[in-house]
């Protein structure tokens, strides 16, 4: 078991005044001091407001007012969520000086539940360029080896959760943008059923493909701080009005009778995963299989037609947002963001309209895949994380993406640690399912943590 | 096209997006494949609606 505590488990000692929370926000501000200056998964460090929050959070403890299992958490946000009084960057030169007079929907919700803020966290600039060296800051790097990639944009919850920094954080996530860190730092992070959990007063990319959700040490965390920001929000146009369920109610219920569909083709054809991806995934087959689960393959689409229509519309919409400052002021972004949100000068209204057609065809045929099915698992990303400094340009674009499907979709998904590479590295998988079954997910997702190894090993940096 | 979306880039910053066009133009060219003529566009993105 890590010396690095869970949410659940902080959460059960806080309850039973058996852990400080300025103690542990001070542990974790310390941790900050000591290992970020590695990291660069911080911009900014909140510490008298954390230490603050961790105040009032103990005065519940003691007093018996715990507002409940968020209360006295040490969490950060990605730097798009707006937080009032505190500068929110998109990790961009554009908005080196933005200090928002108003919390993001979230970030008020985690407040109001009694989180500790520590910080605001390194992004890809805007949630797409990355990694980008070209910023008034270093991008994020990877805690279970610094010369790798985080992947991104939620690139400093990814590394600050799996060095131990937070216990979580807040991600976004348009086309894998919290699923992608996710696996490459090791952690879990879901994304949610578009819809779940409000954008408002978080820096848009692509209105229709944006979803928030959180990053943390297991799937367990997930749902105890999704139970923090789901919910209707009337500032939200995509918001759906329906009531929040108990996000870990299914927990430890394990998989038996659950229906799990593979979209092997995904992983193996249409971009074939590393070795130990490949592996990982069938390992969690049999545990699923073993554990009384319905295993069976399930044939999409081709990645590569989920991945253009998301692709097209992420950066035409992007570049409907970003337009106006792109023409004044194009070389005071990175050139990452830059170059690839100008291809959406090439596309036509025509170009548009298809995409949007054949989003509602993909969409109806995952949906009817998943009429019979409760999760269907894919990889998450193709293997290990690479070197931070030989991501090429286009990489985003040359290969499908096994995230994307979702966020054409708007189904949810959650990536998990499922072991590691040969390098030493985590590797990762996918597990999706039907619109707002998030339980489900993170029963299935929880089974397999539990009953793995992996959740006790950290980066050797987090000591 | 990139004029027309009024980005007046200099040679070298065209030069610099071309590779990520070439793969660009394949995508869209995947979205453009035949749909059936009854496919409505998804204008309003609903997840309950797709």
């Amino acid at each position: 078991m890590s010396a690095i505590l869970t949410i659940a488990e902080a959460a059960r000692r806080i309850t039973a005044r058996q852990l400080s929370p300025v103690e542990l926000a001070k542990t974790h501000l310390d941790r900050i001091r000591r290992l970020d200056p590695q990291l660069n998964a911080f911009l900014l460090v909140t510490e008298e407001r954390a230490l603050a929050d961790a105040r009032a959070a103990e005065a519940r403890q003691m007093s018996g007012g715990l507002r409940g299992r968020l209360d006295g958490i040490p969490i950060a946000h990605k730097d798009i969520y707006s937080t009032a009084g505190i500068r929110t960057t998109a990790h961009s030169k554009l908005l080196e000086h933005n200090v928002p007079t108003r919390d993001a929907h979230t970030v008020k919700k985690w407040a109001d539940a009694g989180t500790v803020m520590l910080g605001k966290l390194a992004t890809h600039e805007f949630a797409f360029g990355g990694p980008s060296f070209d910023l008034p800051w270093p991008p994020a790097r990877n805690p279970w080896n610094r010369d790798r990639f985080t992947a991104g944009s939620s690139s400093g919850t990814g590394a600050a959760v799996a060095a131990g920094l937070i216990l979580g954080g807040t991600g976004s996530d348009t086309g894998g943008s919290i699923r992608g860190p996710a696996a490459l730092c090791g952690i879990a992070g879901i994304k949610p059923t578009y819809g779940l959990s409000s954008r408002a007063g978080i820096l848009p990319l692509a209105f229709s493909l944006d979803h928030a959700g959180p990053m943390a040490w297991t799937a367990e965390d997930c749902g105890l701080l999704l139970q923090g920001m789901a919910g209707p929000d009337p500032e939200d146009p995509a918001s759906a009005d329906r009531p929040v369920p108990d996000f870990t109610a299914e927990l430890g219920k394990g998989v038996k009778g659950l229906r799990i569909g593979v979209v092997r083709h995904f992983f193996e054809r249409d971009h074939r995963a590393s070795d130990a991806t490949r592996a990982g995934i069938d390992a969690a087959l049999e545990f699923f299989r073993k554990e009384g689960a319905e295993v069976r393959d399930i044939t999409l689409s081709p990645a590569a037609d989920y991945h253009a229509v998301g692709y097209l519309l992420m950066v035409t919409e992007a570049f409907a947002l970003h337009g106006p400052w792109m023409r004044e002021r194009f070389m005071d972004y990175g050139e990452l963001f830059r170059d690839r949100v100008s291809l959406a000068a090439t596309v036509s209204g025509p170009d548009m309209i298809q995409a949007t057609r054949r989003r509602r065809l993909l969409c109806r045929e995952m949906a009817a895949a998943m009429e019979n099915l409760d999760v269907i698992v894919s990889a998450s990303q193709p293997g290990e994380a690479p070197r931070i400094d030989s991501v090429p340009k286009w990489a985003n674009m040359e290969k499908p993406s096994f995230t994307m499907p979702f966020n054409v979709t708007g189904f949810p998904a959650i990536s998990i640690c499922t072991g590691f590479g040969e390098g030493g590295l985590p590797v990762a998988m996918q597990l999706a399912g039907k619109p707002f079954t998030e339980p489900t997910l993170l029963r299935a997702a929880h089974a397999y943590e539990t009953a793995m190894p992996w959740r006790a090993r950290r980066p050797a940096m987090a000591g | 096209m990139l004029a027309r979306a009024g980005l007046t880039l200099t040679p070298e910053q065209v030069k610099a997006i071309l590779p990520g066009a070439a793969i660009f133009r394949d995508m869209i060219a995947r979205v453009n494949a035949p749909l059936p003529r009854e496919a409505e566009p998804a204008l309003t993105f609903d997840v309950e609606q797709g």
